[in-house]
C-alpha cells in the first residue's frame, strides 16, 4: 500500500518537473519572442530617422552627389564585421552568438571584439580622457577613437571631402541600426531554438 | 532548425544585405561594404528594374557563402522570393527581415513569425478536437 502511494507520488513528482521545463522553455520562447518584435520596433525608429538624415544630406549636397553609383566598387574589406561564437544553452544544444566588431578592418585588426555603443566620440573623449588614453592601438599608437574617427571618414570619403553634417548623422544612425540588427541575430536565434524545443514537447505530448 | 547543424565559429564574418538604395548605403556608410577580388559585392540593390531571378541568385549566393553570418533583406524584396524564404531553415547565416523606406515591417509576413504562428494555430486546433 505504501509502495504504491510512494510510486504514485513518484510519477506525479516527474510529471510536475517535465511540465515545470516544458513551462520553462515556453516562457524562454515567448520572452525571446517579445525581444524580438520590440526590437525590431525600435530598428523601424532608428532606420527611420537615418532615412530621414540621408535625404537631408541629399537635399544639402544635391542628389548627384548621394547616390548608389558613387559607391566604392574597389577591392577592400569590410570594416565593420562580425564575430561568430558558439554558445552552449543546455547540454544539449548550442547556437551561434553574434558579436559586432565595428570598423575594425586589417588596418587595426588587433582589436578585440565587442565595441562599446557609439555615443559622441568628441564629447567621450573629452570627459574621459583618462580612459581613452588607456585605449591605444597597439600596432599604430593612436587612440582606438581617432581610428574610429578615421575609418568613418574613410567611409564617408565616397560622397567627397566636405561632407553635409547630416551625412555623418546618417552614418551614426546606420551604426545604431547595426547594433540593434545584431541584438535581434540573437534574439533571432534563441527564438528558433526555444522553438524548436517546443515543438519537441508537444510533439511528445501529442504522440 | 536552428542548433542541429554544426555552428562554424568565426572571428570576421559579413553581413550581407538586399535592400533598396538608401538602406544599403545607409548601412554602406556604417561600414559593412566588401568587395572581393572578383569584384563580387557582398550588397544588392533593388529597384524597379531589379528581376526576381537576381534576386534569387543573389539570395542564393548569400546563404551558400562561408564568410557572411547574417543576410539582412528587406521584407518587401523578401515577399518577392517568400518561397525560398520561407524554407530556408540554417542557424548561419541568419536571415533577418527589414522595412524599407516605402514599405514598414509587418510582423505577419515575417517567416519565422509565421511559422511559429502556424505551429500554435495548428496545435490549437489539435487540442481542441481531442
Amino acid at each position: 500500500m505504501m509502495e504504491d502511494q510512494e510510486e504514485k507520488g513518484n510519477a506525479e513528482n516527474g510529471i510536475g518537473r517535465q511540465k515545470q521545463v516544458k513551462d520553462e522553455y515556453l516562457l524562454q520562447f515567448l520572452d525571446s519572442l517579445d525581444g524580438y518584435l520590440t526590437l525590431l520596433d525600435s530598428l523601424s525608429s532608428t532606420l527611420s530617422q537615418g532615412w530621414l538624415e540621408l535625404a537631408s544630406a541629399r537635399h544639402a549636397m544635391g542628389a548627384s552627389r548621394i547616390n548608389g553609383a558613387l559607391l566604392d566598387l574597389k577591392v577592400h574589406a569590410a570594416a565593420t564585421s562580425l564575430k561568430v561564437s558558439e554558445q552552449d544553452v543546455d547540454s544539449m544544444e548550442s547556437q551561434p552568438c553574434f558579436t559586432l566588431c565595428k570598423w575594425a578592418s586589417s588596418d587595426n585588426g588587433e582589436r578585440s571584439s565587442g565595441e562599446e555603443k557609439s555615443l559622441s566620440p568628441q564629447l567621450r573623449h573629452r570627459n574621459n580622457s583618462q580612459l581613452s588614453e588607456e585605449k591605444v592601438s597597439t600596432r599604430t599608437g593612436t587612440p582606438l577613437i581617432l581610428v574610429d574617427q578615421q575609418q568613418r571618414q574613410k567611409s564617408l570619403s565616397v560622397f567627397g571631402v566636405l561632407v553635409s553634417p547630416k551625412l555623418r548623422s546618417a552614418q551614426l544612425s546606420f551604426e545604431r541600426a547595426l547594433e540593434t540588427l545584431v541584438e535581434i541575430a540573437n534574439l533571432h536565434t534563441t527564438m528558433l531554438s526555444m522553438f524548436e524545443q517546443v515543438h519537441k514537447e508537444l510533439e511528445n505530448t501529442n504522440g | 532548425m536552428a542548433g542541429r547543424a554544426q555552428i562554424p565559429t568565426k572571428s570576421s564574418a559579413l553581413i550581407a544585405m538586399i535592400a533598396d538604395e538608401d538602406t544599403v548605403t545607409g548601412f554602406l556608410l556604417a561600414g559593412v561594404g566588401n568587395v572581393d577580388l572578383r569584384r563580387k559585392t557582398n550588397y544588392l540593390i533593388v529597384d524597379s528594374k531589379t528581376t526576381v531571378k537576381a534576386i534569387e541568385d543573389a539570395f542564393k549566393e548569400f546563404t551558400t557563402k562561408e564568410d557572411i553570418a547574417i543576410v539582412l533583406i528587406s521584407q518587401y524584396v523578401a515577399n518577392m522570393i517568400r518561397f525560398l524564404v520561407d524554407s530556408y531553415n540554417k542557424p548561419i547565416p541568419a536571415i533577418l527581415e527589414i522595412p524599407s523606406k516605402d514599405h514598414p515591417y509587418d510582423p505577419a509576413h515575417d517567416s519565422v513569425l509565421s511559422r511559429v504562428k502556424n505551429l500554435f494555430s495548428a496545435e490549437s486546433v489539435a487540442s481542441g478536437r481531442r
